[in-house]
């Protein structure tokens, strides 16, 4: 899976507008959406939001968690705690960096968002570096973490299971192989 | 005591100041937190000496030429009066003193300090101090004993204690203060005041009273106290005599109480309500003197106490008097003078005493007139004063007598000025914007409407006015400097108008943006004239309004040319407009206790102006102010008042206003406020900004609109009934501004007003079905008279099928009435016409897909078909009609009896198919609505059932889609009446099958037109046993009749007697079998009211497929109406 796709899929989630337009609710496949009035809220999906906002139809409120307090307090609990705390969000990575990108001037303190997330995903990546290398290292089975998001574990998931599969091969390849190989070289 | 206050004036920069008088009374002391002492020699000294003491000067005493100030430097010092040598340090504290006194000989002086301490130094010999210790919080302020032997002091620890000076000990401690941490905490001074002379009580002036502790027992022995003072006092004062105590409030009124009589003989209020922190008495006791915090000094002239003399008793009055003559009435002078001067001594005290002197008439002569009756009054009390201390009486000298029955008789002190006790007027609230913040905010809204935003910035770097659209259709964003100082703005589709007040130099100025003109000429600008502001304004539709501070509304056009112009009734509060309506809101008069008594005013521009409102008065909340006042989206004006509540006028009830909504019930917290910006009436819509703890937003972070839901404040909604009777109440409400519209001749969306008509009765059926099963009959027909006609025959179906047959009976009373009601207004009020037609054509029209649409395809068709083809559909809708007595039928006939007869000798036809089948033939005319009765039942049913289907909230979401499309279908008012025949028959139908009714019709054989034959068969048909004979008879009357046309009713009975004997024994028993399976046919079928259909179904002999789609109908409305069934659980 691409990350790419993962943000497609993240752009399925729905967030708040305030459009400057007036439009009858549209029917789509997905379901139906608006009515847009000028000045009202109304959810629509992140990417008719972000095509909006490019177009200058509408202001995107940013979502509740996405300010700076509750993301500070997120933060120092996600360094407190050694496992992984619940986010706000699933696609809290994709969708911060998508609004942050487009309608940076809808949010108040952008930059500071900005950090904040980056921070979190940071430590949530140490996290998982971690834990991949104590399963490893463990030479565990398996392993079970929670509240991993689906840009995490895309992240982790091409390395982590190339490498699995290469020490699989090496150690498979070292105990039959080792005495094979000497075969051959005789 | 009416007393002269001379105007404030200047004396030391802000903060708080003290004040006295030196021991001769020439000059005024005061001190400041300047750290000056200034020496006035009278209040209009313009250049008064100085002696700076210190930084800050926080209090000051002044005897025997010795002046004792407390400075910032933490001493106390002496400087020499009025050279202003500094004469050392008396003594010093920890931190500053706040309260310094001298003792009566001046021989002492004592200090109170914010270190907890008081200090009584002597001031020949600073040595000799004595230290009283015990109070736990800074020391307010200090007093002696006028024998010396005690000493008062008051401290933030909320304790009075007396002290004996010489053993340093506390007497006594009352606590009785507030407690504070510091002195600048403090709510009052507490400055405490000891009785000059004979020093019997100590004044402490506790909250709005003050106490009086005698000295010795130190009993708290009076109060004296004053309806009207209202806050914490904060100095008291005596007057040199002893006997006046003043005090000086917090609030700035000065009071004076005769401690005796303890009735308070003066009151006045300072100019502008600071605080009053210190005040004094002329050694002579006839003036006051008082500074505030705000370093003004004033003074009241012409107190009269008993050390002033005849003559300065006299000066007052007369001095008092002109200045209320002044006041009131110029030309009275002289003759109130007079009054003033000779007779008014009395005439006020003779109602007490009961004297009927003739002096009465003298004085009540003159006080007809209010004013000089006031002055009068005033002057009286003057008098009373002097009477009471003796010293009138040779002022009397035209009536000696009543003088000395006056003079013993007003020992004891009746009230002299009427205390008002009554309710006290509110302050007129001020002129506001609906949907801007307030004025003062550096960054604010001007204007939040429904098109789009006006903010204003009035900050250091920048003046400017923001415009920004909602719609970015409308217009692009506009930044505006605000050069001018607008403070008002509105804002509509075609323009921006801002309004400035004035300035001393520019008159108040109206601006408009009139961004949507087609010339290039964007903008015009209109001065109001000299001394007119402009208060309000708004927008309408091609007309802006203005309202003025001199009560005057100015119309323009949206171009600029200025309009009509009418005064209004009062202060205008604020105004707004839509399309071609005005609606203003202005001060009818003054409020009480805390309410706004608001007038308000709803105009209509356009073609015919006229005004729908003219003066009512705006119901408020109570003691609550108006706080947003607007049009919703569909015009219907609606406010709202400072404690939540949204009202809407209510059209339809006389132009009253309902409560809608109360924001405050889904806020949060207590602080939690909803800041009001637009509503729509459909879809249902209070949009606001929630405030979280405050009453409006700020500019940023940008708010964001919520949506409230309207719920009208009924009673129980927690029950299913209220809740049904609240959607019901609103859902008419709401709807009110369809009939609106389309009077004033707008189009409006009949799919949303059918959409509503349907969403009503089907709430009111709801409700009848509720009120059923709850076995309420009589609400059952309270609820049957608002529903439409269509409705109640479905109700009538409901209350017959849950066998509530009285209940059936009067629902079909109800159906009858309204069908000629309907009859009746139909030629009367074209209006209306539209409203019913929609909801008709709706039901006609708006069948389900699977009988719906052949039907109404059919019924096209007939219009179009031949007279045969017409004829046999018309059976059938006839047979579907199931009017089941011939005697209706039959009186239709009548006028068409020619071809009634020859289409009906022939048949043979089953029961009931007789007396029907003509009736339609010869109402060729009204085959159209002929199955009105049923189908539309039906349809109503299937809307509603699906309806009811879908969940509450998706319902109105779930019709339009399902809604019915309104074909242009011209409404014929012939047919329509009609249909209404028809429908009247049919509710007979179930009248008649009530047991009630089941007597032989002798009613009915009364009727002339009604033929003998038809009725009897009718209604044997309706008794519920009924022998072969009996159907045997009605089949065969037809033909009796024709052959004996002539015959009585008995006589028909007679001869059908002997006929039906004659008939083989094998035809008689087939005749009582069917008679049997009849009976219980009919058992089944009578409390339907689609009998016609059970014999259709009996016979059998119609068309197969017309038969299906028959049964069906007959069929599905009992399937359909289960669903209405109420569940208890």
């Amino acid at each position: 899976m691409d990350s790419s796709e993962v943000e497609f899929l993240a752009e399925k989630e729905m967030v708040k507008i305030i459009p400057n337009f007036s439009l009858d609710r549209i029917y789509l496949i997905g379901g139906d959406l608006g009515p847009f009035n000028p000045g009202l809220p109304v959810d629509v999906p992140v990417w008719l939001a972000l095509n909006l906002k490019q177009r200058q139809k509408c202001r995107i409120v940013p979502p509740a968690w996405m300010d700076v307090e509750k993301l500070e307090e997120m933060r120092e609990l996600e360094r407190k705690e050694d496992t992984f705390t619940p986010v706000p969000s699933p696609y809290y990575m994709e969708l911060t960096k998508l609004l942050l990108n487009y309608a940076s001037d809808n949010i108040p303190k952008a930059d500071e968002i900005r950090t904040l997330v980056k921070d979190i995903w940071d430590t949530r990546i140490a996290k998982l570096r971690l834990s991949a290398d104590s399963f490893i290292s463990q030479l565990e089975a398996h392993a079970k973490l929670d509240n991993l998001t689906l840009m995490e574990i895309n992240t982790i998931r091409a390395f982590l299971l190339d490498s699995l599969n290469c020490m699989y091969k090496l150690r498979s390849n070292l105990q039959p192989g080792s005495s094979k190989g000497q075969f051959t070289d005789y | 005591m009416p007393c002269e206050r001379k105007p404030m004036r200047y004396g030391h920069s802000e903060g708080h100041t003290e004040v006295c008088f030196d021991d001769s009374g020439k000059f005024i002391v005061t001190c400041g937190n300047d750290g000056d002492v200034r020496i006035w020699e009278g209040l209009d000294d313009d250049d008064p000496k100085f002696i700076t003491v210190g930084e800050k000067a926080y209090s000051l005493a002044l005897k025997n030429g010795k002046l004792v100030t407390a400075s910032s430097n933490n001493t106390v010092q002496i400087h020499t009066f009025p050279d202003g040598d500094p004469d050392g340090i008396l003594t010093r504290f920890t931190t500053n003193a706040t309260h310094v006194v001298f003792n009566s000989s001046g021989s002492r002086v004592a200090a109170g300090s914010s270190d907890f301490m008081v200090k009584v130094v002597e001031v020949s010999d600073s040595s000799q101090q004595k230290t009283l210790r015990g109070h736990e919080a800074p020391v307010l302020s200090v007093t002696f004993d006028p024998k010396d032997d005690f000493l008062a002091s008051a401290s933030c620890d909320g304790s009075v204690v007396v002290w004996n000076i010489e053993e340093q000990s506390q007497l006594i401690s009352w606590p009785v203060l507030q407690k504070t941490n510091d002195i600048s905490n403090a709510k009052s001074l507490c400055r405490l005041a000891w009785q000059p002379g004979t020093a019997k009580f100590l004044a402490v002036p506790v909250e709005t009273k003050v106490h009086l502790y005698e000295r010795g027992s130190w009993d708290h022995v009076s109060t004296l106290s004053d309806d009207l003072q209202t806050q914490l006092i904060n100095v008291v004062a005596w007057s040199p005599c002893g006997q006046f105590l003043a005090a000086g409030s917090v609030g700035g009124s000065l009071t004076v109480w005769d401690v005796n009589s303890k009735l308070c003989v003066e009151r006045q209020k300072h100019e502008k309500g600071f605080t009053v922190c210190s005040l004094a008495w002329h050694p002579s006791g006839s003036q006051i003197v008082y500074t505030d915090t705000e370093g003004c000094l004033g003074l009241l002239d012409g107190l009269s106490t008993s050390t002033s003399n005849t003559n300065t008793t006299k000066a007052p009055a007369k001095k008092a008097a002109k200045d209320y003559d002044d006041l009131f009435d110029d030309d009275d002078d002289d003759r109130l003078m007079d009054e003033g001067l000779s007779e008014t001594n009395s005439p006020v005290k003779k109602p007490i005493t009961g004297d009927d002197d003739d002096d009465d008439d003298d004085f009540l002569m003159p006080a007809t007139g209010r004013v000089r009756n006031r002055g009068a009054i005033l002057d009286d009390e003057n008098s009373l004063d002097t009477g009471s201390l003796k010293l009138g009486q040779d002022k009397f000298g035209d009536d000696d007598d009543t003088g000395s029955v006056v003079v013993p008789a007003a020992a004891p002190l009746v009230p002299m000025r009427p205390v008002y006790e009554g309710p006290m007027p509110t302050a007129p609230q001020k002129a506001f914007q609906p949907g801007s913040t307030p004025a003062h905010l550096t960054h604010r809204f001007m204007m939040w409407n429904s098109v789009g935003i006006v903010r204003g910035y009035n900050d250091e770097q920048d003046n400017a006015i923001d415009v920004e659209f909602h719609d970015t259709a409308v217009h692009h964003a506009m930044h505006l400097t605000n050069s001018l100082g607008h403070t008002m703005a509105d804002l509509s589709q075609e323009a921006v108008l801002l309004a400035c007040p004035s300035t001393d130099e520019l008159a108040s100025k109206l601006q408009c943006l009139h961004f949507s003109s087609w010339d290039t000429n964007k903008e015009w600008m209109v001065d109001l004239p000299e001394g007119e502001d402009v208060r309000a304004l708004c927008l309408g539709q091609g007309w802006a309004a203005v309202a003025t501070s001199a009560l005057m509304l100015r119309l323009f056009s949206i171009g600029g040319i200025q309009r009509e112009i009418f005064s209004l009734p009062g202060n205008v509060v604020c105004m707004v407009g839509h399309g071609e309506q005005l609606l203003i809101v202005y001060h009818r008069a003054p409020g009480f206790d805390g309410e706004q008594a608001l007038g308000v005013q709803l105009l209509q521009f356009g073609r015919k102006k006229r005004q729908l409102i003219n003066g009512e008065p705006l119901p408020l909340s109570l003691q609550s102010h108006l706080s947003w006042l607007g049009f919703t989206a569909e015009g219907t004006p609606c406010y709202v008042d400072s404690v939540g509540v949204v009202r809407m006028l209510n059209r339809s009830l006389g132009n009253t206003w309902t409560p809608v909504c109360n924001t405050r019930e889904t806020c949060k917290s207590k602080s939690d406020h909803y800041w009001v910006v637009g509503i729509h009436e459909n879809p249902q819509q209070l949009r606001c900004i929630p405030c979280k703890g405050s009453r409006y937003p700020p500019t940023l972070p940008r708010p964001a609109v919520a949506i409230l839901p309207f719920k009208l404040p009924l009673c129980q909604t927690s029950t299913e009934k209220g809740q049904m009777e609240e959607q019901f109440w609103r859902s008419v409400l709401f709807h009110n501004h369809f009939s609106f519209l389309s009077s004033s001749g707008y189009e409006i969306d009949e799919d949303g007003q059918s959409q509503t008509q349907k969403e009503q009765q089907e709430l009111l059926m709801k409700m009848f079905a509720l009120s059923c099963k709850l076995e309420r009959e009589f609400r059952c027909v309270e609820l049957a008279e608002l529903m439409t006609q269509n409705v109640v025959t479905l109700a009538i179906r409901y209350a017959s099928r849950s066998r509530r047959m009285a209940l059936a009976q009067r629902l079909s009373e109800i159906a009858l009435e309204k069908a000629n009601q309907i009859q009746e207004e139909e030629p009367e009020e074209q209006e209306e016409e539209p409203e019913y037609s929609g909801v008709r054509r709706t039901s006609g029209y708006g069948q389900s897909e699977v009988t719906g649409e052949r039907r109404s395809n059919r019924r096209d068709r007939e219009e179009e078909e031949e007279q045969a083809e017409e004829l046999r559909e018309e059976e059938e809708d006839g047979q579907e009609m199931e009017t089941e007595e011939a005697a209706e039928t039959t009186k239709r006939v009548n006028p068409f009896a020619k071809e009634a007869v020859s289409s009906v000798t022939p048949s043979l036809t089953p029961i009931g198919k007789v007396g029907r089948a003509n009736p339609f033939k010869v109402l060729g005319s009204g085959k159209p609505s002929s199955s009105s009765g049923l189908p539309r039942v039906t349809n109503i049913l299937d809307n509603m059932t699906s309806s009811r289907k879908s969940s509450p909230l998706s319902r109105s979401a779930g019709i339009p889609s399902k809604g019915p499309v309104l074909k242009p279908l011209a409404p014929r008012p012939k047919t329509k009446t009609q249909s209404t025949l028809l429908q009247m028959n049919g509710t007979k139908a179930a009248s008649k099958k009530t047991p009630e009714n089941t007597q032989p019709a002798a009613d009915q054989q009364k009727q002339p037109e009604v033929p003998p034959p038809a009725s009897p068969a009718d209604n044997t048909e309706n008794n519920r046993p009924k022998t072969g004979f009996q159907f045997w008879l009605e089949e065969n009357r037809k033909s009796i009749t024709a052959d004996q046309p002539d015959l009585e009713e008995t006589d028909i009975i007679k001869e059908a007697m002997g006929r039906f004997r004659t008939l083989s024994a094998e035809e008689r028993l087939s005749w009582t079998e069917r008679a049997k399976g009849q009976t219980g046919d009919a058992a089944d079928l009578k409390k339907r009211k689609r009998a016609g259909g059970g014999a259709e179904n009996d016979n059998g002999q119609v068309e197969a497929d017309e038969n299906s789609s028959k049964k069906k109908k007959s069929l599905d409305p009992s399937s359909k109406l289960s669903a209405f069934a109420f569940n208890k659980n």
